[in-house]
């Protein structure tokens, strides 16, 4: 074990120090800025947040939605053009006759029409606000907001309850004004519930349910960017002889386990600074980021499916990184490597070219069926667990990703015993497994 | 007696169909120095290979210290023939991690690290990058890195590749100083007059097998005596002396005659007949080959092995 830590020890130290991999730490998280707010940037500050239509749904006769778009016109009239990001339109009628029980198929089929974009590209509604007919009696003051996005804009939230509750409160000075006895029935506050036409989600889940694809996506970065780091580190090794002095110290098997331990601890070191870095971009950038990650990291550390998370990312990246390892053993010199490297990059690249397909059903046959492929196991899991799998799919899942990491690691440890002080091109397909599958 | 340090019985080790190492055996007593030699492609690094644990043999048994190299890893220190180090390490951290892979505490094998470049008169580059060091700097930190752990039994592959004469002499007296603190060493190499200046015995292998072992004198002893006379008049007539093998006159930048001389020949029957003839000499002396035309008759295109 100690030859193990050394090794591991060495090559976390050997690729942290290098110059490559601090630019790519720093150039993720400014990729992720200059994706966020180049946008903006580039519209001079005119352009400002994207805009944002809704309708109202007033089922108490049109008094409340009169006020909103009041509101809404009070709240324009005072603010430059590139601010009046709120657009009112119109309830389409079968949104306006839809009973309570039919309500979300009906925001469902509206937001469906709107996807037909308008002339600028812009879809045409955002979010219902569905104000009940009881709304305003016996203490009912709650309306429902209705979005394709969760995680509304709260400024826009707080704009449409100021405006009822002005309604509100003016309905009740109507009503009660003459006789007014008891006047905290003005002290009233509106509240809107969040509701979303799929699954009526709260804005916790959004997060819980984004983190597994948003791993699934930095495995697949994370692995390609460490891994080919590590095939580079050991063809370089036995160019120089390296490779005999280790192997004079450790057996080939500590050797590959310290390497591949290296490699996972550098990829976690990874994930941590670019959140970090990004943490302190974006909160520099926006005051709301910190409130938006400790809601994040609530979110995530509340996931029950987190350990399962986690063998799945581990073991995707034992088993790319053993991939690479595998090769550069087996390459004499790096252009060796690149001929090998071809090939192999496709078969990582598979699954990135599935996740669409996936996702539109990642509890379906095709979703299922790639899930059972030994290399795609973690990749795919990790994408699918959001949508709670079957547990005998997800346990079976578990089995086989753990399989596959253990003879990925033996059989890396094979290939590595047996090529990596050869001085010959790397050997056919047939001559490798047969290689594999021999016990030495 | 002392058991050996080394000791390889009936060694194969075979490729596919090669066969790099073909029933090789010897044993290696402490505190000596083993040379071993052989043209390019003779099994001298398979073998060193096989000592040092990475390959197992095929056949036969390799024990090392008296036990199976697996077990005495760290009592073994190793250079292999090229620059086997990381080239963004310093030098003392270079040292240093090779002699903690074989057990040393980290911040004493730094602290043995930095007395051993001074030593070496490298004191102001411990801080220095690999990279940064000159070819020679960086093959003494090699050979630091390989006895830093202060092994036994130190395999040395080439030691003296890329060496100025220079640092060719500083090394062979490191490597006298080592053998002289009881330390055992082997070391290959193509360079002769390393191998005369400073091993016990030597290993002549070829095409896999062992061709010579024996001492510097027993090698010499393997080919006539040459005997080289300077004169200015022909000395064609010394063929015909009793004892002598071959007469070649001289050859350019080689103002003598070269007469190789029968075996248990000592040459002074070419001196009488030289005075015989009232030749005047400017040069005579009668000398064992060298260690080179030995390698070149056990290994070159007309050896038996060829």
């Amino acid at each position: 074990m100690r030859h193990v830590y050394l090794i591991a020890r060495q090559e976390f130290v050997k690729y942290v120090t290098r110059r490559g991999f601090l630019l790519s730490i720093l150039m993720f998280p400014l990729w992720i800025m200059i994706v966020i707010f180049v946008p903006q940037w580039t519209g001079g500050g005119q352009s400002g947040p994207a805009p944002h239509t809704f309708t109202v749904v007033d089922r108490t006769g049109g008094t409340y939605r009169d006020a909103v778009v009041a509101a809404l016109a009070r709240w324009n009239k005072d603010r430059p053009p590139a601010e009046r990001v709120w657009r009112y339109t119109p309830a389409p009628n079968f949104l306006v006759t839809a009973s309570e029980a039919h309500f979300a198929n009906a925001v469902r089929a509206a937001f469906g029409e709107a996807d037909e974009n308008d002339w600028m590209g812009r879809r045409r509604i955002d979010t219902v606000l569905l104000v009940p007919a009881d709304f305003g009696h016996d203490s009912h003051v709650t309306a429902q907001i209705w979005s394709r996005d969760d995680r509304q804009n709260g400024g826009f939230r707080a704009f449409l309850s100021g405006a009822l509750t002005g309604a509100l409160q003016l309905q009740a000075i109507h009503r009660y004004a003459p006789q007014l006895n008891d006047p905290s029935i003005l002290d009233v506050s509106v509240d809107l519930e969040a509701r979303n036409p799929e699954h009526a989600a709260p804005a916790d889940t959004v997060i819980a349910s984004s983190v597994p694809i948003a791993l699934a996506v930095i495995l697949f970065v994370v692995s390609v960017m460490n891994s080919s780091v590590l095939l580079q580190g050991v063809v370089e090794e036995k160019s120089t002889r390296m490779i005999e002095v280790l192997l004079s110290c450790a057996t080939p098997r500590e050797i590959t386990a310290g390497k591949l331990i290296g490699v996972i601890a550098v990829a976690l070191t990874t994930l941590l600074i670019w959140a970090l870095v990004l943490f302190v971009l974006m909160a520099l950038a926006s005051h709301g980021t910190v409130t938006l990650v400790f809601a994040s990291l609530k979110a995530i550390a509340s996931i029950d499916t987190l350990p399962f998370l986690l063998i799945f990312f581990l073991c995707g990246l034992l088993i790319y990184g053993s991939l690479f390892l595998a090769i550069g053993s087996m390459a004499a010199s790096l252009a060796d490597a690149q001929s090998l490297l071809g090939p192999a990059m496709l078969i990582l690249m598979l699954p990135n070219v599935m996740i669409a397909g996936v996702m539109h059903d990642p509890n379906g046959p095709f979703a299922t069926a790639l899930t059972w492929i030994p290399l795609y196991t973690p990749f795919f899991m990790m994408l699918r667990i959001a949508s709670h799998p079957p547990l005998w799919q997800l346990w079976g899942a578990v089995a086989l990703a753990l399989t596959t990491t253990a003879l990925m690691i033996v059989w890396t440890g094979r290939v590595f015993a047996k090529h990596v002080l050869t001085t010959e091109r790397p050997p056919a397909l047939g001559a490798l497994l047969r290689g594999l599958l021999k016990r030495t | 007696m002392t058991a050996p340090i080394v000791e390889l019985s009936h060694v194969t080790k075979r490729f596919g169909d090669f066969t790099a190492v073909s029933d090789l055996s010897f044993s290696l007593a402490k505190g000596s120095i083993l040379g071993f030699l052989g043209p390019n492609g003779a099994g001298k690094t398979t073998t060193l290979r096989m000592m040092l644990g990475i390959f197992p043999p095929d056949e036969g048994t390799i024990r090392m210290l008296g036990r199976d190299v697996a077990q005495v890893r760290d009592r073994i220190g190793y250079l292999p023939e090229e620059r086997g180090l990381y080239r963004r390490m310093r030098a003392d951290a270079a040292i240093a991690y090779i002699a903690t892979l074989k057990g040393m505490n980290r911040a004493a094998a730094l602290a043995r690290a930095r007395v051993l470049l001074a030593d070496f008169g490298l004191g102001d580059f411990a801080q220095v990058r690999i990279e940064g060091l000159s070819k020679g700097m960086a093959q003494k930190v090699q050979v630091l890195a390989a006895i830093a752990h202060d092994p036994e039994f130190v395999i040395l592959d080439e030691p003296f590749s890329g060496l100025d004469p220079v640092n060719q002499s500083e090394l062979e007296a490191f490597i006298r100083r080592l053998a002289g603190e009881g330390k055992t060493i082997l070391f290959s190499t193509h360079t002769m007059q390393h191998a005369e200046r400073l091993c016990d015995r030597l290993i002549v292998l070829a095409k896999g097998r062992k061709v010579f072992e024996g001492t510097l004198d027993e090698a010499r002893g393997l080919l006539p005596r040459r005997a080289r006379i300077g004169a200015d008049a022909d000395l064609n007539f010394l063929a015909a002396v009793p004892g002598v093998e071959q007469a070649t006159p001289p050859s350019p930048g080689q103002p003598w005659w070269t007469l190789d001389l029968k075996e248990g020949d000592d040459g002074r029957a070419l001196l009488a007949a030289c005075f015989e003839r009232s030749v005047p000499l400017t040069h005579f002396d009668v000398a064992p080959p060298g260690l080179h035309e030995v390698f070149v008759s056990l290994v070159g295109p007309h050896s038996e092995a060829a």
